[in-house]
């Protein structure tokens, strides 16, 4: 399978041939079926497909949170392209430790902490931040995501969009070179969605983080760089949409 | 900024049970050793309340109770050091006490000498008392042993036989109880006549010795069992070192240590297993907000040290809830004439030993920490 014709840089992240299966009960699924794409720094990549259809399993084998049985997830690291999958488990978390970060369905925010804490740890821990250092930067994110004031706020004191925008928040304090998100927008209103895919696009250009979606919110697809259909494990269509390339092309795999 | 103890006050109704369990054990450590403790002071009385800052007493003497005759003429082996203020000869042996009514108890009977000067009466024998005791074959009990069960009689004056010699009760003593049998004090003369069988006429039970200088008493001691280790006729021990002795001997030869230890040590499980179920169902329930940070290469051990650090706020937490009512359980006690000591060194034992357990039960509870999976978040 080839890939579209816009996409000739190199890629920051690639995947070649993944199959993933499950067992389901008793006898073997294939989940991700020879799954190869190129995605790009700068871009928001959309991955849609129905329920079911294994978006959320190739988030997770491209994010290094789950093993495929086969083929190559290469990100670049250094002008190099490396195979996380051939990393040891600790080169792995190390990995993800310096590049990624996550959005995941549902806000999971610790419910005893503040916005800020919220981000301050992720620093703290995760770089061994000083507290000062931690808390200036937790301090800027917010105020670009609009939650200026709100800081001291816990979750249940936010609204749902306040909350997604501080687990956006999480994801892109330490401005990962990549940024997982999964289903970011389905169980907002279309304004607080507004407010997520702004922030995505911003850290794209602005950090040029390289962002993965999963969604079936089709709402998306004019916000995005390149779509992805992933249907029954397979890779089946990808389209530049419409705002991107200023013509809207569609290109369907194996034609 | 503390995350776990931020955790933990917002999460106050979840951690409560194991603070709670933290601070049951930690009660009942406490209070278990101190009861203990109370019970085997019992057993050094006649040292901790008198006045000696040495006791010699027969060889490898195990409890004060216990101590054999030993010959007077091994007097004048300590006597003549320059160290030595005063010495004087102490009786002391079991006895059988007939009631009025014809039932018989077995009696410790204390004989010392009575002057001002004496090392041998216990503290609470007042110089009024002293002066009654001089009286021959006069007697003072303690006032907890007049009744049917105890000494068969009900007030001072009564009298009593002693090893089938008529005594009189001349006075009561308040919260001298005794574990092996009731205290009998009297003087040197009367000891010596009541207990004329077990005392052969040159011997005494013990020599009382007082130092010049009290902080000469450990080096005194060690100098004269070395200078006669060959004879093997005698101990010679600080009163502290016999007190201990004594208490010691006690507690493990009625095994009421172990009784009372394994109570603790039920406490102590319940404690733990509770406080470990507290964390366990803590930490399960933020696993989601844990699985982000692992999905974002935050090390598993920063969540580990997060848990940790959780019980050591409910170790700490349930101690300090503990030990106000350790007291006012001690005071409950003291009211109903049970003592219950707790000196500092068993308070700071019963924590560390009660934090240590809720930090194991954390340990226990790291394996929610482990189960965290953050692919988990994708399903």
């Amino acid at each position: 399978m080839s890939l579209p014709d816009e996409v000739d840089d190199l890629p920051s992240l690639r995947c070649v041939s993944i199959v993933r299966s499950f067992s389901d009960g008793g006898h073997s699924r294939n989940v991700i079926n020879d799954v190869t794409m190129d995605l790009h720094s700068g871009q928001i990549t959309l991955l849609m497909g129905p329920s079911g259809s294994g978006k959320s399993t190739l988030l997770a084998i491209l994010s290094g949170l789950l093993t495929p049985d086969r083929g190559q997830v290469m990100a670049r690291e250094n002008g190099r392209m490396i195979d996380i999958w051939r990393m040891s488990p600790r080169e792995r978390e190390q990995f993800r430790l310096r590049n990624c970060g996550f959005i995941f369905q549902g806000y999971n925010l610790f419910p005893a902490l503040t916005a800020r804490q919220q981000l301050e740890i992720v620093l703290r821990w995760g770089e061994g931040a000083s507290g000062r250092d931690a808390r200036k930067r937790a301090d800027e994110m917010l105020e670009v995501l609009g939650l200026k004031g709100k800081e001291h706020k816990k979750p249940a004191q936010l609204s749902g969009g306040e909350k997604q925008r501080v687990a956006i928040g999480r994801a892109l304090i330490k401005r990962p070179k990549y940024c997982f998100a999964d289903e970011p927008t389905s169980a907002l209103d279309w304004g607080s969605g507004q407010v997520v895919i702004d922030q995505l696009q911003k850290a794209a250009h602005e950090y040029d983080s390289t962002i993965i979606v999963v969604s079936h919110d089709h709402r998306l697809l004019e916000h995005v760089d390149i779509s992805y259909h992933l249907d029954d494990g397979r890779l089946t269509e990808t389209d530049i949409p419409v705002n991107r390339g200023g013509e809207f092309e569609s290109w369907r795999a194996g034609q | 900024m503390n995350y776990s103890l931020a955790t933990l006050w917002h999460e106050r109704p979840r951690f409560l049970p194991g603070i709670m369990a933290v601070a049951f054990s930690a009660v009942l450590i406490a209070l278990q050793c101190g009861l203990l403790l109370g019970l085997f002071k019992i057993t050094s009385i006649p040292v901790d309340n008198s006045s000696a800052d040495i006791w010699v007493g027969s060889n490898q003497v195990l409890s004060v109770d216990l101590g054999r005759p030993i010959q007077l003429s091994m007097m004048s082996r300590i006597a003549g050091d320059p160290r030595v203020a005063k010495i004087e000869p102490y009786y002391q042996a079991f006895a059988s006490w007939i009631k009025p009514d014809g039932g018989s108890a077995l009696v410790i009977v204390i004989g010392s000498e009575l002057d001002d000067g004496n090392m041998g009466c216990v503290k609470e024998l007042s110089p009024q008392m002293r002066d009654a005791l001089t009286e021959p074959n006069s007697v003072i009990v303690d006032r907890a042993e007049f009744s049917e069960k105890g000494l068969g009689i009900k007030r001072v004056g009564e009298y009593a036989e002693i090893n089938k010699v008529r005594v009189r009760v001349v006075g009561e003593t308040k919260g001298l109880k005794s574990l092996a049998g009731p205290y009998v004090f009297c003087s040197r003369d009367t000891a010596k006549l009541l207990l004329r069988n077990m005392t052969p006429r040159d011997t005494a039970t013990y020599f009382l010795i007082r130092l010049h200088n009290p902080a000469d008493a450990k080096a005194f001691s060690e100098e004269f069992n070395t200078k006669y280790e060959k004879r093997r006729d005698m101990d010679v021990m600080t009163s502290e070192t016999f007190s201990t002795r004594s208490r010691l001997h006690w507690l493990l030869k009625t095994k009421a240590g172990i009784a009372l230890g394994y109570t603790a040590l039920l406490g102590l499980l319940v404690g733990a297993v509770v406080t470990s179920q507290t964390l366990y169902a803590a930490t399960a329930a933020s696993s989601k907000e844990y699985a982000i940070l692992l999905a974002m290469g935050i090390p598993r051990r920063k969540v580990t040290a997060t848990v940790l650090v959780q019980t050591f706020w409910v170790g700490l937490f349930g101690i300090i809830l503990a030990y106000p009512l350790v007291h006012a359980l001690a005071g409950l006690g003291r009211l109903a004439s049970v003592q219950i000591p707790l000196p500092i060194e068993l308070l700071i034992i019963a924590a560390v030993v009660t934090l240590v357990m809720s930090m194991l039960a954390g340990l226990v509870a790291l394996r929610s920490v482990r189960k965290i999976e953050p692919m988990n978040l994708l399903r």
